[in-house]
């Protein structure tokens, strides 16, 4: 082992992406493309009358315009991960404004997007619903969604809650927000035959290619399909399910007979990829005195549509975080005329910033620090798994200075600004997806990894070929790592934090077998210096086969193989359980009361996601994470028309994330230490979803602690605080 | 975004000539605005004068006046050193402007004739009657929380979005226009119009007309002002309420200030009321209060954009106390 696992090691692909040498999927260039636009409903909820597209067919340069009387049949995937669960352009039904109506076709992009505004569109309307608050007594709970109830119930909550000595019962709203993601979604589709390859945005190929064929079972086999999506511009959970541009980009080039690419503008980046659904919680807590959890209650309504009814933001950590022997968790929706919501970076914070914020208020009902109240509710984890929260409350504290902490509100002032100190505990869930990976050691001594994860802009790259090098013995740049192409072994979609937990086991295992085979070939071979050494003794660094003890009989992967004649290519597998990454984040706002005005000045937070495969990677994760959770508190929030239930903000001008100004610099530390729950990983947990989680109530609690006012509808804009 | 056809002027005079004699066309200096809006299909033109090559980029001062060619970047003005200690209101209206990249890009001309950021507006989707004039106000009754408090119609009430401008209002700068019939200069207060029932018509313009220049006079209460903008985000992004504020204190009275507000009214508004009730009295908090309350005495406020009656009174006792060391 070299080490070099567990090191800040600087990203492989850093340079390609800086320089434009790395190859997005819009950057393709395929000979003859086609370039496709797509004209959207103006209206929510309703019929196609008419459509007229002589117009638009009359216009330079357009090949084709495809509506519900010529597009392909297709056929509707099943289930996640098609989340949508209709078609567009199959038949004149509207389900939500921004739905696509037809899909021109033509030489030039600039042609096919004029083209597009030719096209006339008349509609039978029906009013639509668009909002939670105008629907609440219609919520239910929807069937099981991937296996899962969405009723729990643990104890009698209810019963505890009335013999509660201490009760918090408090409403917290989260509106609908959009993932954003700087690429837009792009795919362009290309048929040779009955073979498709489709240059795609998608945090995950294998199951882009499993979707694209259930659309398609009547025309293509999965085998002959070939997604292929090297490099991702953001997904933050927008390009994990496959979506209707990728089907009808596909099924407009197979009647065009011609390559189309096709990329979603902004504005339809609203209403084609999924969203985090707007939500309603009612969370009611029961507690001792002494600040020990009894009951928690938590009733949450969600935005679902009337097409599907599937609930993404699951309340995880009500069920899962704390030692509270009665839980009643219900996840309801209501079904609304608005396009079909999915999972959006971190999608159990919408479910945490309730729980977190309503912690907060219960310290202060029972005279307790924050921290201190969560200790005692602390949950240790079932063996095998490990869980250093209590010491990532202890570090992260520490940094901060927060035992200098005056618990009475609004009694710190600088200038003109209240400051205000607040803190929460940070999870999320992480699956394990199973993953299988290829490595080849040619015969000059290089290693070339394949498998079919993706890098989504975390660093898979620059992790993968760390776990790869030290796995071999070999240098970091005698590593080269392929990824995001179906035509390597099958890997996990990069959603859910599943990358590294499903990933690298296959990768070092891959790793472990091809240095294995390497140093059999060596000591069977008469012409090798280590011939006739017991395999066991032979030790692999920077690229040298050594014996153990006697560092002068030597040979090398390049030598090896060069004798051996062929390439040695070798796979990997290595199952890996789900689980949970931990944190604790604190938060310091400076608030001008008199105008609203709310900044985040410091950040420091504190992890335990297992053992950290890369530091800088890792803290570029929470950075990023962080950056989010300051957006969900503070801004972010898509904004629906009540009467047209058509998106009023569908432009990066109107819809705020935060920029640099908003972003104090973050300190992070990790407590590094392998989970045993997680050894095919090197005992790395999944981690990316964890940080942020707790920023939107940590953020709200540090408001409260700055002016006594407590905000449960985020985002705080400067309206809620005056 | 459809086809258009594209000339580069090569004199003031050619750029009207051509503008003047090609229906549905427009300027194009910086861009910053209207390639964003043509792309969305918010606005349409079929013919683009590009202003790019005009010798009007030239800042000067003398003893009397500020002179800013139209074509002069918002970054230029920011940081022109005569600009910044002068007119500081001016320098921090539009640092607090877009973004750098924006700045650098963006001429003045062009920053006094962008559009609202209304989401109505600007989506191509949906109705609104400055872009389709008839076609109804889905502000009014729909989302409205960035809308105007102040100036509005049954027809439109939408703010117009330049910080600039506001600026410029507050301390009394005159804009020059050339247009087919000659040259002739509005003060900047009449510059951009009410709604009314024609919310389509927002400014002086004839067709054809340029801008050529803008005129700032120099005043003591110019040395002394101050830009406050609230926002929802801290960098790049436009005013929920904004406040420029020139003051020229007499000991503790009020000799001169000029006040002009953005974020709440459907143009850069100035309320000259608002300074008579300032004027030759004490600068307290309590006198500033009383003038906030002279401001939005006429207020219509909507669902969804109430808070900013309070808001910006609160944001002129906050300029103001700043301005003047009342706290």
């Amino acid at each position: 082992m070299t080490g070099l696992v567990g090191r800040g090691v600087e990203r492989v692909d850093g340079r390609a992406k800086v320089t434009g040498a790395a190859r997005y999927a819009a950057d393709n260039a395929v000979n003859g493309v086609l370039h496709g636009a797509l004209v959207m409903s103006t209206v929510a909820r309703g019929e196609i009358t008419e459509l007229d597209t002589s117009a638009a067919l009359a216009s330079p340069g357009v090949v084709a315009v495809y509506t519900h009387e010529n597009m392909l049949p297709l056929t509707v995937p099943p289930d996640f991960p098609y989340p949508k669960r209709f078609i567009p352009l199959q038949d004149t039904r509207i389900h939500h404004n921004g739905q696509p109506v037809a899909y021109v076709v033509a030489e030039t992009l600039e042609q096919a997007q004029e083209a597009a505004t030719l096209v006339r569109v008349r509609y039978r309307v029906a009013p639509p619903t668009a909002l939670l608050a105008d629907a609440l007594d219609e919520a239910f709970l929807p069937r099981d969604f991937r296996g899962r109830p969405n009723e729990t119930v643990r104890g009698d909550a209810a019963a505890a809650l009335e013999r509660a000595e201490v009760r918090v019962e408090q409403e917290y709203t989260s509106p609908m927000q959009h993932h954003n993601p700087i690429e837009p979604h792009t795919t362009t589709a290309v048929w040779d035959g009955d073979s498709l390859t489709l240059y795609e945005s998608a945090q995950g190929v294998v199951l882009t290619r499993m979707v694209v064929a259930q659309a398609f079972a009547k025309y293509v086999l999965e085998q002959d399909i070939r997604v292929v999506s090297p490099y991702l511009g953001g997904g933050f959970g927008a390009k994990g399910p496959t979506w209707s541009h990728t089907l009808l980009t596909a099924a407009a080039a197979r009647l065009a007979r011609g390559p189309v690419k096709l990329v979603l503008t902004r504005a339809q980046m609203y209403t084609m990829n999924g969203h985090r659904a707007e939500y309603r919680r009612g969370l009611r807590l029961g507690a001792t005195r002494q600040g020990r959890l009894t009951a928690i209650v938590d009733t949450s309504t969600a935005q679902l549509t009337r097409t599907e009814e599937s609930i993404y933001n699951t309340s995880n950590s009500t069920l899962h975080l704390y030692a509270c022997p009665n839980v009643h968790v219900r996840q309801l929706g209501v079904r609304l005329d608005l396009p079909t919501s999915s999972y959006m970076r971190s999608p159990e914070t919408t479910a945490h910033f309730g729980l977190e914020t309503a912690l907060d208020e219960l310290s202060y009902e029972v005279g307790l620090d924050p921290v201190e109240l969560r200790v005692r509710n602390h949950l240790p984890a079932g063996p095998p798994a490990s869980k250093y929260l209590l010491e990532c409350y202890r570090m992260g504290a520490k940094a901060f200075g927060w035992a200098r902490r005056d618990p009475r509100p609004g009694v710190t002032r600088v200038g003109d600004e209240y400051v205000g100190w607040g803190m929460a505990t940070e999870t999320h869930t992480y699956n394990a997806i199973p993953s299988f990976a290829e490595l080849t050691i040619d015969e000059a001594g290089r290693a070339t990894l394949r498998v079919a994860s993706q890098e989504i802009g975390t660093g898979t790259y620059t992790v993968l070929t760390q776990v790869v090098a030290d796995g071999l013995g070999m240098p970091l740049d005698h590593v080269t790592t392929l990824l995001g192409d179906t035509a390597f072994p099958a890997a996990a979609i990069s959603a859910g934090s599943s990358t590294m937990p499903s990933v690298v086991g296959p990768v070092s295992t891959a790793a472990r077998n091809a240095r294995d085979a390497v140093v059999a070939i060596a000591v069977a071979d008469p012409r090798s210096p280590l011939h006739g050494v017991p395999a066991a003794d032979v030790v692999a660094e920077h690229g040298q086969l050594f014996v153990r003890g006697d560092r002068r009989r030597r040979d090398s992967y390049r030598d090896v193989v060069r004798r051996h004649g062929q390439a040695v290519v070798v796979n990997g597998s290595g199952p890996n359980t789900p689980g949970h990454s931990f944190g604790a984040v604190f938060v310091e706002v400076r608030v001008r009361p008199r105008l609203g005005a709310v900044r985040v000045s410091r950040v420091v937070a504190a992890y335990d996601p297992g053992r950290v495969l890369n530091h800088r990677t890792a803290h570029g994760q929470v950075i990023g994470g962080v950056t989010w959770g300051i957006g969900f508190a503070l801004m972010e929030h898509t904004v629906v028309d009540r009467n047209t239930a058509r998106v009023v903000n569908p432009t990066l001008s109107t819809y705020l994330v935060p920029v640099c100004a908003d972003t104090p610099s973050v300190e992070s530390y990790f407590v590094d230490r392998p989970d045993p729950a997680s050894k095919p990983a090197l005992g790395a947990r999944g981690f990316g979803e964890t940080p942020g989680t707790g920023v939107p109530a940590a953020i709200s609690n540090a408001i409260f602690h700055a002016t006594g006012r407590r905000l449960r509808d985020v985002p705080f804009t400067q309206d809620k605080l005056l | 975004m459809r086809a258009f056809g594209y000339t580069v002027a090569e004199s003031p005079a050619d750029a009207v000539r051509i503008a003047a004699g090609t229906p549905n066309s427009a300027f194009v200096a910086g861009g910053t605005d209207l390639l964003n809006l043509m792309r969305d299909g918010a606005q349409s033109h079929d013919h683009l004068v590009d202003l790019n090559h005009l010798d009007l980029a030239r800042i000067d001062m003398d003893a009397t006046t500020l002179r800013i060619g139209a074509l002069a970047r918002m970054r230029q003005v920011a940081e022109h050193p005569e600009v910044r200690r002068e007119f500081p209101v001016l320098s921090q209206a539009l640092l607090a402007s877009a973004s750098p990249q924006v700045r650098v890009m963006a001429a003045i001309g062009g920053n006094l004739l962008q559009r609202t950021r209304c989401g109505y507006f600007r989506d191509a989707g949906s109705a609104c009657n400055k872009r389709v004039p008839g076609s109804g106000c889905p502000a009014i009754s729909g989302h409205n929380r960035g809308h105007a408090i102040l100036g509005g119609s049954e027809h439109c009430i939408a703010t117009h979005p330049s910080d600039l401008a506001v600026a410029l209002t507050a301390l009394d700068a005159t804009v020059h226009l050339l247009g087919p019939d000659g040259g002739r200069a509005v003060p900047v207060a009449d510059f951009h119009l009410l709604p009314g029932s024609t919310p389509q018509r927002e400014t002086v313009l004839r067709q054809g007309e340029l801008i050529t220049r803008v005129d700032v006079p120099r005043t003591r209460a110019a040395t002394r002002s101050r830009y406050l903008k609230l926002r929802d985000r801290a960098s790049f992004e436009f005013a929920v309420v904004s406040v420029a504020a020139a003051l020229r204190l007499d000991g503790r009275t009020v000799g001169d200030v000029r006040l002009a507000f953005g974020g709440v009214g459907t143009r850069p508004w100035r309320d000259t009321g608002v300074e008579a009730a300032l004027r030759g009295r004490e600068l307290t908090e309590a006198a500033v209060s009383a003038a906030g309350r002279v401001l939005v005495r006429d207020a219509v406020p909507r669902d969804g954009n109430g808070f900013k009656v309070e808001l910006v009174q609160r944001a002129l006792v906050s300029v103001l106390g700043e301005l003047g060391g009342v706290r």
